[in-house]
């Protein structure tokens, strides 16, 4: 591993020549919505800007903002989310654009969604091959027919885009249940106590009005008449890697959070228990996989479940967010086909394009694929968080000879992608010094009765030179992503209309466990049987 | 033919249980061969149902107990009349290839994740290949009993087919579940089925007999031909026959867990004690079977 080439004068910084930097022009001078930025961390200097770093540390380890990563030496615990103090900087008609593109993208996910699940005509169309979608690990046959409250299923969508020199492009869809809108949140507060100095020349649009949004979609879709719709959030527990962010969003918006144990399905409703008795929950936010929600419907070995859930869900008592069974459109296998969807859903013609991909599947671009292996992404289709992707051109030669062998018997579970050319900002190291490092972006939308998006997101950047890995569990960092007020549209909050729940607190005591009902195996002897014979072979 | 069904599920817990949730599949389908006539479920302790029809097209029936109880009974009554199917056309193999064919066999040709590895099948694969796909069904039903004993208490409800084909024997659900991955490793469509098997008195005297409920599965034929529709034609390989009127259908899937007739589950550590028996007696004992 070569020392990064840094450069200790913000004025000397050169973007990597063939990447977009969307702070400095090849030249090297700032473009002109950066320059007040560039300016005042000219002015800071490295021994400024690392002695911030130094508190930003010490503030989030005191409150507790870390993630689990792994490191060269296994698994590291608890360390402090790294966030980058130099903000990424965005004009407001870059992000109208953005944020058009993704309304449309997430309508037309919906749609499939829906389409899946009911009348398929997307797949009568020819568009979308149906072995496909019944293939693919997500698609729940639990779910065949449910038509959930309001019509929407992805109520919280977190898809990843890439900026190249072409412009922004769509990385992947994630519509079960993405994580890092806590990380957005904080960051613009630690900014703002630790870098004051930088907004100085900027009107930056807010992005704390996150939990009301998503509080008032939970609500626009509870199957409730009066205002006061019960709300929780379900984590699966403090063992999650993401629990920091489902107790902050808990807080945030003032409601419950619970855990599977806290709740239960009687006759078709679902309840949640609190020291005054069972209390009708209307709406979940649950933050865990379709597999673990209801041993009934789904992985029935799974007990950390809520039996019956699925059945509430059925009779349409309760809203679930994300919907169940929408996994089935953001797989990546799937994803080759959303510029199809927003066609025939919508009418409309895509406006943020996807990354160039084949489908593996199709025995002509494999063979496209497989010797150009050392040249693309290789990715599984139903995996999340960079799992088991294979970037070629830094993989091993033998692990690709093994991966071909892989794709070769199992070609429908893989996608490949061209390598996208990440666009750089200007990031700092330890001491302070700036240099150019790959960023992506994810925006998080909120669909309840419309689709709202926060302005920005989180950017995740990649903190080694030259590398485009940006995920924080493979030692990637984030950034504030700042959307400039200087666009015809604004994105301010909407007036608060938060109100607190006053709950009583939950009962200490817990249920005991759920036990599966013995199966009877299906068994009839062949003795008892064998006095038929079969008339047609007598 | 014509069936008076008793299902009685009894479970008894070795200690007080609550919230005891539970999906049956347990009524009989309406098919171009079969007619339900009456059909009853009673929950003791009592209980309100709900139904739906699931994606494969099975009613499933849901309950939820939530009172504290110490035993449960599901008691289910259908009377159910059956027709002999036609017996299936001799269709060639490349009939299978047909467009019309892939559409009607849809995922019920996809492989499900539960096959053993390659290695252990590949045998099977030899010799499974007959002269037309329905020859391959017909030999299959001999192959698996011949090569399997049927043996209860080697396998348990969700024992897999490497389980069977290394442990040498099984029961009907095991048999059933190999002769599936099979007929698809042979490009034909097949799906489990789960129902209820009359069997005749062996001393030919009464007609009410105490059965259990049983699996065998359907496999899509192609028309002779290749003209008209492709077929689903069950298949009993524990019994070494063709679905007779004597196999009364509740509902088919990719595999059992798709259609298990009682699946559930209750708050408490309790063990339980599970008897279950279907009774089924003939209606129409005068009448001759192929009328």
């Amino acid at each position: 591993m070569t020392e990064p080439a840094t450069v200790h004068d913000p004025s000397d910084y050169r973007p990597t020549p063939g990447y977009h930097d969307e702070v400095y022009l090849p030249d090297g001078s700032p473009r002109d919505y950066a320059r007040p930025m560039a300016e005042e961390l000219e002015r800071m200097g490295p021994e400024q800007l690392a002695a911030a770093g130094r508190r930003r540390d010490a503030i989030f380890m005191q409150q507790g903002i870390t993630f689990d990563a792994t490191g060269e030496d296994g698994p590291v615990k608890d360390r402090p989310f790294p966030l980058d103090l130099v903000p990424r900087i965005m004009p407001g008609e870059e992000w109208t654009h953005i944020k058009r593109g993704l309304a449309q993208r997430i309508r037309a996910l919906n749609h499939f969604v829906d389409d899946v699940y009911h009348g398929r005509e997307i797949v009568h169309a020819g568009i979308v091959p149906w072995n496909l979608i019944v293939s693919r690990s997500h698609f729940a046959r639990a779910v065949h027919g449910i038509r959930p409250p309001g019509g929407v299923y992805t109520h919280v969508a977190g898809c990843d885009l890439v900026r190249d020199e072409e412009g922004w492009k769509v990385l992947e869809d994630n519509v079960r249940t993405p994580s890092g809108i806590s990380y957005v949140l904080e960051n613009r507060v630690a900014m703002t106590r630790l870098v004051p100095s930088l907004f100085q020349s900027y009107r930056v649009r807010p992005v704390d009005h996150y939990p009301q949004l998503l509080l008032a979609a939970l609500r626009a879709v509870a199957p409730s008449t009066d205002d006061e719709a019960t709300v929780v959030v379900w984590t699966p527990g403090p063992l999650n890697s993401a629990y920091f962010e489902h107790a902050f969003l808990a807080r945030q918006m003032g409601v419950e959070l619970v855990e599977a144990s806290d709740l239960v399905v009687r006759d078709d409703v679902l309840y949640m228990r609190t020291t005054s008795g069972l209390r009708r929950v209307h709406s979940v936010y649950r933050r865990l996989d379709d597999d673990y929600v209801d041993p009934l419907e789904f992985r029935p070995e799974s007990l950390l479940g809520v039996p019956g859930l699925v059945r509430a869900y059925r009779a349409g008592t309760v809203a679930v967010a994300n919907a169940f069974g929408t996994g089935v459109a953001d797989d990546k296998a799937i994803y080759h086909y959303v510029p199809e969807m927003v066609k025939f859903y919508l009418g409309e013609e895509p406006i943020l394009d996807n990354v160039k991909t084949y489908l593996l599947s199709d025995p002509e671009q494999l063979e496209y694929v497989l010797p150009r292996l050392d040249q693309l992404v290789i990715k599984p289709t139903s995996e999340s968080g960079g799992k088991g992707v294979f970037i070629g051109p830094s993989t091993p030669a033998d692990e690709l000879e093994a991966l071909a062998e892989v794709l070769k018997v199992e070609p429908q579970k893989w996608i490949a992608q061209e390598v996208v050319k990440l666009s750089t900002v200007p990031t700092s190291d330890l001491d302070g010094t700036v240099a150019a490092r790959h960023v992506d972006l994810r925006p998080f939308a909120v669909f309840g009765e419309t689709i709202k998006i926060v302005p920005g997101g989180l950017t995740r950047v990649a903190m080694r030179e030259g590398s485009m890995i940006v995920n924080s569990s493979q030692g990637g960092g984030s950034k504030d992503t700042w959307v400039l007020e200087d666009g015809e549209d604004s994105d301010r909050a909407e007036p608060p209309d938060v109100v607190r729940q006053e709950l009583p607190a939950l009962p200490d005591m817990r249920y005991g466990g759920w036990s599966d009902q013995e199966q009877q195996q299906q068994q009839t002897s062949t003795e008892r049987g064998r006095a038929h014979a079969c008339p047609h072979r007598a | 033919m014509n069936f008076q069904i008793t299902f009685t599920t009894g479970y008894e817990y070795d200690s007080v249980v609550t919230d005891n949730l539970n999906a049956l599949r347990v009524r009989p389908a309406t098919t171009s061969s079969q007619r339900v006539d009456d059909f009853h479920v009673r929950i003791d302790p009592e209980t309100r149902l709900h139904r739906h029809t699931d994606y494969f097209g099975t009613e499933v029936i849901e309950f939820g107990i939530p009172k504290p109880h110490e035993s449960m009974t599901i008691d289910v009554r259908a009377r159910v009349v059956t027709t002999q199917s036609p017996y299936p056309d001799e269709a060639s193999w490349e009939a299978i290839g047909a467009p019309a064919y892939a559409e009607a066999a849809g995922e019920f040709l996809m492989p499900t994740g539960t096959e053993p590895p390659d290695a252990l099948l590949e045998e099977f694969d030899q010799m499974a290949r007959a002269t037309s796909p329905l020859a391959t069904l017909l030999l299959l039903c001999e192959l698996i009993p011949d090569r399997f004993e049927y043996k209860p208490g080697t396998t348990y409800v969700g024992s897999t087919v490497e389980d069977l084909i290394r442990g040498g024997a099984g029961v009907c659900q095991d048999f059933v579940h190999l002769a599936l991955i099979l007929l698809r490793r042979q490009g034909i469509a097949a799906r489990y089925v789960s129902g209820y098997l009359w069997a005749a008195p062996q001393d030919g005297g009464s007609d009410s007999v105490e059965v259990d409920t049983h699996a065998w599965l359907e496999a899509l034929l192609p028309a002779s031909g290749g003209r008209g529709e492709p077929v689903w034609v069950g298949a009993d390989p524990t019994n070494r026959i063709l679905a007779t009127e004597s196999h009364v259908k509740i509902g088919h899937g990719r595999f059992y867990a798709d259609v298990p007739p009682v699946k559930g589950v209750y708050r408490g550590g309790a063990e339980a004690k599970l008897a279950a028996a279907v009774s089924m007696t003939r209606l129409d004992p005068t009448t001759s079977a192929r009328a």
